[in-house]
C-alpha cells in the first residue's frame, strides 16, 4: 500500500468504515508509515469534528445539565 | 439552543480569521471565540483532569448543543438523546484522564466519544427498528438531509456550520448518502451497499471520493478545528 492508497483507508479508519478484512491490511501499513502515517491519522479525526459541527446544534433538556453535576458531585464526594 | 447561543457560541476571533476559497464571499473561521479572559477548551480538559467540575460546567455550556445534535441525528429520539448526553458528560469526566492534547483537540475527542456511544445505544436499544424505519422514510423523503434540510435559518447559520455544510453539499447525493450511513448510523460497507442495493465497489469508491473531498475542502481550516 503507498501512502497515497493509506490516506484513502485512514479516512475510511476514522469513521469506522473499513471492513474487516482491509483492517489488518492498514495496520500493517500504519506500522509501516510510522509517525507520519499516526500524523495523518490524527488529522483525519477532524473530520469528526467537520460532522459533528455540521448539523444545527440541538436544546438539551434543562435537567441534564443539573443532573449531571448532581452525579458528579455525589462521584467526587463518594 | 437558540440562535442567539448558537451564534455565541461559534462567534470567531478576528486573528483566527482564514482565507479560504476564492469563491467563497468571505473569510471563514472556526474557533471559537471565547469571551476575554474564558479559558480554552485545553484549559478546561485539563481541569476536568484535575477533578474542576465547574470546567465540566462550563464544557457542557459550551457544546452540549452540538453533541446533543449529534446523538440525536444517530437514534432519532429526543427523551434518549439526552439520557445519552448526560451519559457522555459524565463519561467525559471519568475518562479525562484518557485525554491526551498530543493527540487532537478536545471536541474532537468528545465527538468521537459521543459519536461511538450514539452508535452503541442506535444498536442496542430496541428502537434500532424503529429509527431505521424513520432513516429509511427520511431517506425516501430525503435522499440527503445534509442538501435538503436548509430552511430560513440556515442564512444565520454560523461561519464554521455554513462553511461545512457548503463542502459537504458539493458532494454528489450519492457520496453524502454514504457518508452519513457510515458516520452517523456506523453502517460498514457492506451494510451500506444492502441498504441501498449498490455494489460494495461502488460504495467504497463513493466514500473514498467523498471523504477526500470533503477533507481537502476543510484543508484550509482544518488546523483550527
Amino acid at each position: 500500500m503507498n501512502f497515497s492508497e493509506f490516506q484513502n483507508q485512514a479516512r475510511l479508519y476514522v469513521i469506522g468504515a473499513l471492513e474487516p478484512e482491509e483492517l489488518e491490511e492498514f495496520e500493517n501499513a500504519r506500522t509501516k508509515f510510522g509517525k507520519k502515517g499516526e500524523d495523518f491519522i490524527t488529522k483525519c479525526y477532524a473530520l469528526h469534528e467537520a460532522f459533528a459541527l455540521s448539523l444545527r446544534p440541538a436544546k438539551a433538556s434543562a435537567t441534564i445539565k443539573e443532573k449531571l453535576m448532581s452525579m458528579v458531585k455525589a462521584k467526587k464526594e463518594a | 439552543m437558540g440562535q442567539s447561543k448558537l451564534i455565541a457560541s461559534t462567534r470567531r476571533k478576528p486573528e483566527k480569521r482564514v482565507r479560504l476559497a476564492k469563491s467563497r464571499p468571505r473569510a471563514v473561521t472556526v474557533v471559537p471565540q471565547l469571551e476575554p479572559g474564558a479559558p480554552s477548551d485545553l484549559d478546561l480538559m485539563q481541569g476536568i483532569q484535575a477533578g474542576d467540575a465547574d470546567a465540566l460546567s462550563q464544557l457542557y455550556d459550551r457544546y452540549n448543543g452540538i453533541l446533543k445534535a449529534l446523538i440525536l441525528r444517530v437514534i432519532h429520539n429526543e427523551a434518549e438523546a439526552d439520557d445519552l448526553l448526560q451519559e457522555i458528560f459524565m463519561e467525559i469526566w471519568n475518562q479525562a484522564k484518557n485525554f491526551s492534547a498530543q493527540k487532537g483537540k478536545p471536541l474532537g475527542w468528545m465527538v468521537t466519544l459521543a459519536r461511538r456511544r450514539a452508535i452503541d445505544g442506535l444498536r442496542k436499544k430496541q428502537a434500532y427498528a424503529r429509527a431505521e424505519e424513520r432513516l429509511q422514510n427520511e431517506t425516501e423523503q430525503q435522499p440527503d438531509a445534509w442538501v435538503n434540510n436548509a430552511t430560513e435559518e440556515e442564512i444565520l447559520l454560523s461561519d464554521t456550520r455554513s462553511l461545512i455544510r457548503k463542502v459537504i453539499s458539493s458532494l454528489p447525493p450519492p457520496q453524502q448518502q454514504a457518508i452519513d450511513l457510515a458516520f452517523f448510523k456506523g453502517m460498514s460497507q457492506r451494510e451500506i451497499a444492502a441498504k441501498t442495493n449498490t455494489p460494495l465497489g461502488t460504495v467504497k469508491t463513493r466514500l473514498e471520493l467523498g471523504l477526500k473531498k470533503i477533507y481537502d475542502g476543510l484543508k484550509e481550516f482544518r488546523d483550527e478545528l
